[in-house]
């Protein structure tokens, strides 16, 4: 069972993203001047190094236009969602009384990579659906939200910043985790309850697509290069230099989604079943990736992250009449035209009844067929979506990582091992089959093979992740079969990845003597630079306050807290030496010469070459 | 609950009377509720406090609602800090005296207080508020909005000025917060106020599906959760506790405003100082926000989060009797704005 399954839960609303971005800027030497960026994600300091607070803080004003949308953010994104449907195997039901109940979310947004586009996750407590004492599913963190299958040409209207992109968020709660379900007369979730004890579901998956980001709560903004973008950051601008104020800037999606079953031999966080691979130049895809299961007499395709919205009106784009096929084992010709999807099925109010499933009836031979061939979805000529065929032995394999797509580790750090689940037509697949691992530069783009392992016998090949010397962030792409090709680049619609970040060990902060100008100056500095939402919390720079709050402070930053929503600092960049002065610090009595370290604005700076400016833009 | 005295307005100008008379509500809750909330120790009392934070957070958007209403209909809001203990404009029921509205820290009498003000009744079908429009009387905020969203309805479109003033949820309350420019966006914004409040017709969710000020008040008061069933009347406290430790609260006095500090230490009396300079800067911030200053929200906001961390502070020193400890008296003390 998967959330293709029935039963399940469809919610659809808007979800808000409240990141600084300021962290996404590194140098860039090219530049003509060099520019000299905002932080160094490998040594985990801001940049320039010696950069005072007080210039940093002006500089990330100044960098709002063209590029640095929310400096006063504080990484929290939540849904503004609600239970919008569900369906126990008879389809759309609207009636049943857990619809119109909250899907209440609410995360910290953080790149693993700080510069890159392919590592966002979501940490987080709970995930709730329903109201404590009503109909409620209650959903107590096991594992990240991970971001997957980004796709980065979902609106051909919206290509402001990461306007024109979607991506599949996913995580899944074990049903012995504390997931709670409080059915009452909800037939829906009384379904989902039931299924929960069989012996192959291990518990709820939830998983949503975010499209359509907005910025500046402004829709009319379309492009980065259009002139109401710039009126609006400078009047973001003009906010942010009033003193001693708080002016975020959120960011938003419109979002559906599907809460189902987690059948065991799935990924936790990220799609499982049969993939349907988005085909064409990387990034420039037509359609995006999809996803597919035959179930109940029915294949059933999850076109969540799939088709273009083309207008203000968020259409969907006509694509004709969708051809669905089943192929030759070697997918080379087609075997039956398994059946047809008109554009009625895939248009929006179709999207927005049931979060992009469609279901695709089928006869029992029709599903004898499609259980074990390779499908292919397209349009007249027009190829959109294919299934994968393994060469030589045309089996449809597929990577997915298991749990840890995104890993954080120490310099100096034992290696840890991550499983890649092979599924084979969308079920864990058995032992010897042969995995292989290559790295990613994605500053030159060079990808070059590492190592290969066999599956076990639950299909999982399990690679050693060793943490880098010094500070640095790796990325490792998965191929299945002896045979597979290299892949030419990451395009997450089509490649099963992994990124670590190893933080610094820092030996050389942790021996220093632990007076607060050392405190300030190596450790707290930074976050009270380029995370101003501080101030409305703690004041970093205040010797008295931190030390004050030192218990929290210890207790919010231990190695033990880094799963939680109030982790702090929220990106995940306090390295062990920092660690060890910071408590060291904590710890001693407080020297009462000890004095604030003042970060107010500095005055305003020349405006950055607009060369600098436009290529900026294009990274945010 | 908070009966208020009305006659029917007769015009724009009466209408904005009594928006602005509710918005002196909305922004006198905030105050009782926030000192309770304060009060509740570190870490302990999680679902109290959570609730209590949303209640709050939905008296800030109803706050900026009745603005936002108030603005459209080319009027200039005005905030009135009240000293505490007040009545809010509450004429009590007939013949009885009129609620008495205290700063009370976290225990069963604070959160009693919050349902008295939140208590519903059932908004009268049109008839009776035709009724009550003609003779005028004692009615509960949600009848008195009910009246004020009947009068709202019979004025043309061009008594609506879009734009104007408008809070919009671009950068705080996502979601829960809209500009008005017409009678449907005031329709919608006063339904949100009055089901939020008191819960929708005979029942404790309002229009959103959630659980109305009420009986989240109620949830902390009888340390029960209020839990559907299948019989009538639908729910029922319990059979689940919330999990309330009244005892996990500071040692905070009632009313601090009355209060005299000058026989308590020097550092009590700067505590206080703090709470009530960050308190008046918000409620002058907010003065300016709600009367179109850009960027002023964000001002307010920051202002909010300095009066938190001073009311944290002031909660952790003793006054002369060596027990006890104060939270904010939300003493407006600029002097430059508000009043």
């Amino acid at each position: 069972m998967s959330v293709l399954d029935t039963p399940r839960l469809y919610f659809t609303g808007q979800m808000v993203w409240d990141p600084i971005v300021t962290n996404n800027y590194g140098p860039d030497p090219t530049q003509k001047p060099p520019f000299p960026g905002f932080y160094d994600e490998a040594a985990c300091i801001p940049l320039p190094p010696g950069d005072s607070v007080a210039n940093f803080r002006r500089r990330a004003i100044e960098f709002v236009d063209p590029a640095n949308w929310n400096p006063h953010g504080t990484h929290r994104s939540n849904f503004l969602a609600r239970i919008s449907g569900a369906d126990t195997g008879s389809g759309l039901d609207r009636s049943d009384p857990v619809v119109g109940t909250p899907a209440d979310f609410l995360g910290m947004l953080v790149d693993a990579e700080p510069y890159g586009t392919f590592s966002s996750q979501l940490f987080f407590d709970e995930m709730q659906f329903g109201i404590d004492g009503g109909y409620r599913i209650t959903c107590p963190r096991t594992f990240r939200v991970m971001s997957r299958y980004v796709y980065f040409n979902r609106n051909s209207h919206n290509t402001v910043k990461a306007g024109i992109a979607s991506v599949i968020w996913q995580t899944s709660f074990p049903k012995d985790c504390g997931l709670r379900l409080d059915a009452h007369d909800s037939p829906a979730l009384q379904a989902l309850a039931s299924a929960l004890e069989d012996e192959d579901v291990a518990g709820l998956t939830v998983r949503w697509n975010t499209y359509r980001t907005i910025y500046y709560d402004d829709p009319e903004i379309v492009t980065n290069s259009g002139g109401q973008l710039s009126i609006d950051a400078q009047a973001l601008v003009a906010k942010l230099n009033i003193p001693d104020s708080f002016q975020p800037n959120p960011a938003r999606s419109l979002m559906i989604g599907v809460v189902g079953l987690w059948r065991k031999g799935e990924p936790a966080c990220e799609p499982g079943d049969r993939a349907l691979l988005a085909q064409g130049t990387p990034f420039k895809q037509p359609v995006g990736t999809a996803f597919a299961r035959v179930t109940g007499g029915a294949l059933v395709v999850d076109f969540g992250n799939s088709v273009r919205e083309i207008d203000a009106e968020v259409s969907k784009q006509p694509l004709g009449t969708l051809s669905v096929c089943a192929m030759s084992a070697d997918g080379s010709t087609v075997v039956e035209e398994l059946g047809s999807i008109p554009y009625p099925q895939y248009d929006r109010d179709s999207y927005l009844s049931t979060s992009g499933l469609v279901t695709l009836p089928l006869d029992p031979s029709q599903c004898d067929i499609a259980v074990s061939s390779p499908l292919r979805i397209g349009s007249g000529s027009d190829i959109y979506l294919v299934e994968p065929v393994v060469a030589p032995s045309n089996r449809l394999l597929r990577p997915a990582v298991m749990t840890q797509q995104n890993i954080y580790m120490d310099e100096g750090d034992s290696p840890v091992s991550t499983g890649v689940q092979i599924l084979d037509t969308g079920y864990a697949t058995t032992s010897g089959i042969e995995v292989n691992r290559y790295s990613f530069d994605d500053s030159s783009g060079d990808v070059a093979p590492v190592d290969s392992a066999l599956t076990d016998s639950n299909g999982i090949a399990w690679f050693d992740i060793a943490a880098a010397s010094g500070g640095a962030v790796h990325c490792y792409l998965f191929t299945v079969g002896a045979d597979a090709a290299q892949p030419a680049t990451l395009d997450p619609q089509t490649t099963s990845y992994v990124y670590v970040r190893t933080l610094p060990s820092d030996a050389e902060i942790a021996a220093m003597e632990p007076t607060w100008e050392n405190v300030f100056n190596n450790v707290l500095a930074k976050w009270n630079a380029m995370a101003p939402c501080m101030d409305n919390w703690l004041w970093l720079n205040d010797p008295a306050q931190v030390h004050a709050y030192g218990g929290i402070l210890k207790k919010l930053t231990a190695a033990g807290a880094f799963e939680t929503y109030r982790y702090m600092p929220v990106v995940r960049d306090m390295t062990p030496g920092e660690r060890t002065l910071l408590y060291a610090f904590l710890d001693a009595p407080l020297d009462p010469d000890s004095k604030p370290f003042r970060a107010a604005l500095a005055e305003a700076a020349p405006r950055l070459p607009e060369s600098t400016r436009l290529s900026r833009a294009m990274r945010a | 609950m908070i009966r208020l005295q009305a006659t029917p307005p007769n015009n724009v100008d009466d209408a904005v009377a009594m928006l602005q008379a509710a918005a002196g509500i909305e922004f006198g809750t905030l105050p009782p509720y926030l000192y309770a909330k304060f009060s509740i120790l570190p870490g302990t009392n999680a679902p109290a406090s959570e609730r209590l934070t949303d209640v709050i957070n939905q008296e800030m958007i109803h706050l900026c609602l009745v603005c936002n209403i108030i603005n459209a209909l080319g009027g200039s809001p005005e905030l009135k800090p009240p000293s505490y203990p007040c009545t809010l404009g509450d004429v009590g029921p007939p013949g009885g005296d009129p609620l008495m509205i205290r700063l009370l820290p976290f225990d069963p009498s604070a959160m009693a207080q919050g349902m008295a003000i939140e208590e519903p009744e059932e908004v009268p079908p049109f008839p009776m508020l035709k009724s009550m429009a003609q003779g005028g009387g004692a009615m509960t905020i949600g009848q008195y909005y009910a009246l004020v969203d009947a009068f709202l309805a019979t004025l043309p479109a061009s008594a609506w000025t879009a734009g104007r003033n408008q809070i919009s949820d671009a950068q705080f309350f996502p979601g829960q917060l809209f500009p008005v420019g017409n009678y449907s966006d005031a329709h919608e914004a006063i339904s949100q106020i009055v089901s939020e409040g008191e819960g929708a017709k005979d029942d404790p969710l309002d229009f959103q599906n959630e659980l109305a000020h009420y009986y989240r008040f109620g949830e902390i008061f009888h340390d029960k959760v209020l839990t559907k069933m299948a019989e009538d009347p639908g729910y029922r406290w319990g059979p689940n506790a919330l999990g309330v430790d009244w005892s996990s609260a500071y040692p905070a006095i009632a009313d601090p405003g009355q209060h005299d500090f000058s026989r308590d230490s020097a550092a009590a009396q700067a505590a206080q100082d703090s709470c009530n300079t960050a308190y008046s800067g918000m409620v002058d911030a907010l003065q300016r926000a709600v009367n179109g200053e850009t960027g002023q929200l964000g001002a307010a906001v920051r202002k909010m989060f300095e009066l938190r961390m001073a009311a944290v502070a002031a909660l952790q020193v003793p006054l002369a009797d060596g027990k006890s400890v104060a939270g904010p008296s939300f003493v407006y003390t600029s002097g430059s704005g508000a009043c």
